[in-house]
């Protein structure tokens, strides 16, 4: 077959270009090999899922009744001063246990995004700063919060006490009526309650565990299953990203507070001081490992609190999120500042160096992706 | 490595050692498995459990004050051991945590008097 010569000319540019499209193309969908140091640190984010016993500062740590109260107040509006939210109301299940907007709106807007509630009994630390050692004292917080749902423990008592269906279980649970029991006790063991219901809020085996399971029975099948992206995804989290340094083992988080540049200013004059207030809130609080409402009489998980350090640093740390289910809890950081997945790889590919703080984390330093570095990036937190 | 907060350092001047080598027991010295020896100053300790794992607190025990810190991410430790003394020269030190994988260096100050002697290990830990 022969082709008019001005055909020819455009015909080989074509042809070049097509030779380049597919050999690309293969070379993306090319199988992905580890070394050893890559196979084992991949294999250090499981197995999944990680097993937890009951919380021994909570007496109703893991009792199926108080499992199915807790549930009742979690979506029951009578937590709410007005009665106009619910616990439900910004932890939507469908939406990850969060609400999908940047920033949480209570009886009005907060300073801060939505947390999602997966796999709370490996939390140290609970909320963005931290300000509870424990899930009951964390789950007292926006129940007090006048900006959520604005109740106070006398009024919170009565409430229970006229809802026949919130009632009648808390005698149950807690051996009596809640009008028997003083305010700040009676507030405290809903939190216990609450608590227990959250705890078996846990993300299941995901695509990635599957991956990290054959790769460990070098089961070629079920890896080759893995999409290519993803692989070379948690290539670079695990190498060049050094993103498992502080997104660490099976839970992806070491559970600590680091800085990583995101403004902390909710609005002009006003500072979220991060980890700082978290730790000043905790050392106060009545309802820490160490106060009189801890169920565990040898304090035996009390040693974070006993021993955290204030420093300087703690301003404008944050907790570090678990990336498990990440992909269902946008927007992300904890001003929800980043709209999307990509958004934040590109926070760390380009990461604003001048705005760490001069004694803080050395280690982050922009990474200046590639867009197909970003894309495997995204596509292997997309399968966590 | 950053130099460490007066307090964290200071902690242990009062009790544990004004004199840690005329204190320091050398059978307790050589029942620890880590031993480290500097300008006539020996410092002895053992963590329990004996394999850190990251983010898990442990103990150690020793005879001087400690700390740790990571000097290539340029932080210490997010928590403050505290002190427990076992006896002359020989202290625990609890609430021990490191946050991340990578190398750390534990400090060991020994204090006679105004003098300090400063000990370091290097650790590499759960990566």
């Amino acid at each position: 077959m022969s082709f008019p010569r001005p055909l020819r000319r455009l015909l080989w540019p074509l042809l070049a270009a097509g030779f380049f499209l597919t050999s690309a193309a293969a070379a993306a969908d090319a199988p992905v090999s580890f070394t050893d140091d890559e196979k084992a640190l991949i294999l250090s984010h499981g197995p999944w899922p990680v097993k937890t016993g009951p919380d021994p500062s909570n007496r109703v740590s893991g009792d199926a009744a108080a499992i199915a109260y807790g549930k009742a107040l979690f979506e029951s509006p009578d937590l709410a001063i007005d009665r106009g939210r619910s616990c439900a109301t910004c932890h939507v299940p469908e939406l990850g246990h969060g609400d999908g907007k940047p920033l949480g709106v209570g009886r009005v807007r907060v300073d801060r995004n939505t947390m999602p509630l997966f796999n709370l009994r490996l939390n140290t630390w609970y909320g963005w700063d931290g300000k509870s050692d424990n899930l009951w004292a964390q789950s007292i917080a926006p129940i007090l919060d006048p900006r959520e749902l604005g109740m106070t423990p006398e009024e919170l008592r009565p409430r229970i006490a006229e809802t026949p269906a919130l009632a009648s279980p808390y005698r149950d649970i807690f051996g009596a009526d809640v009008t028997d029991h003083d305010a700040e006790t009676a507030m405290v063991n809903i939190a216990k309650a609450l608590a227990a219901y959250q705890e078996t809020l846990t993300s299941g085996r995901s695509a990635f565990d599957r991956f990290r399971d054959a790769l460990a029975a070098d089961d070629a099948a079920e890896i080759a299953s893995y999409q290519a992206a993803a692989q070379r995804g948690a290539k670079l989290f695990v190498g060049r990203g050094r993103c498992d340094l502080c997104h660490f083992g099976a839970n992806f988080t070491n559970g600590e507070f680091h800085d990583i540049g995101l403004p902390h200013f909710p609005e002009q004059g006003r500072v979220d001081k991060g980890r700082y207030g978290g730790i000043l809130v905790l050392r106060r609080s009545r309802y820490n490992l160490l106060g009189p409402f801890n169920d565990d009489a040898g304090r035996t998980t009390a040693g974070f609190t006993r021993h955290v350090r204030l420093t300087q640093r703690n301003w404008g740390e944050f907790r570090v999120p678990s990336l498990r289910n990440v992909a269902r809890t946008a927007p992300y950081m904890h001003d929800g500042s980043k709209a999307t997945l990509e958004d934040v790889v590109r926070h760390y590919s380009d990461i604003p160096e001048e705005r760490l703080h001069q004694d803080g984390e050395k280690l982050l330093r922009p990474l200046n992706l590639t867009d197909g570095e970003i894309a495997d990036l995204v596509a292997f937190l997309r399968t966590l | 490595m950053r130099k460490l907060p007066l307090a964290a350092a200071a902690f242990v001047l009062a009790g544990t050692a004004p004199a840690l080598a005329e204190h320091c027991p050398k059978d307790m010295l050589a029942a620890m498995e880590n031993r480290l020896s500097a300008d006539g100053t020996a410092v002895a300790y053992k963590t329990d459990p004996a394999k850190i794992a990251v983010g898990k607190p442990f103990s150690i025990e020793v005879v001087a004050c400690v700390d740790a810190g990571m000097p290539m991410h340029g932080h210490g430790m997010n928590y403050t051991p505290s002190e427990k003394k076992l006896g002359p020269g020989h202290s625990k030190f609890d609430g021990m945590v490191f946050h991340m994988p990578g190398a750390w260096q534990i400090t060991f100050d020994v204090y006679e008097g105004d003098k300090r002697r400063r000990l370091t290990e290097k650790v590499k830990i759960g990566r």
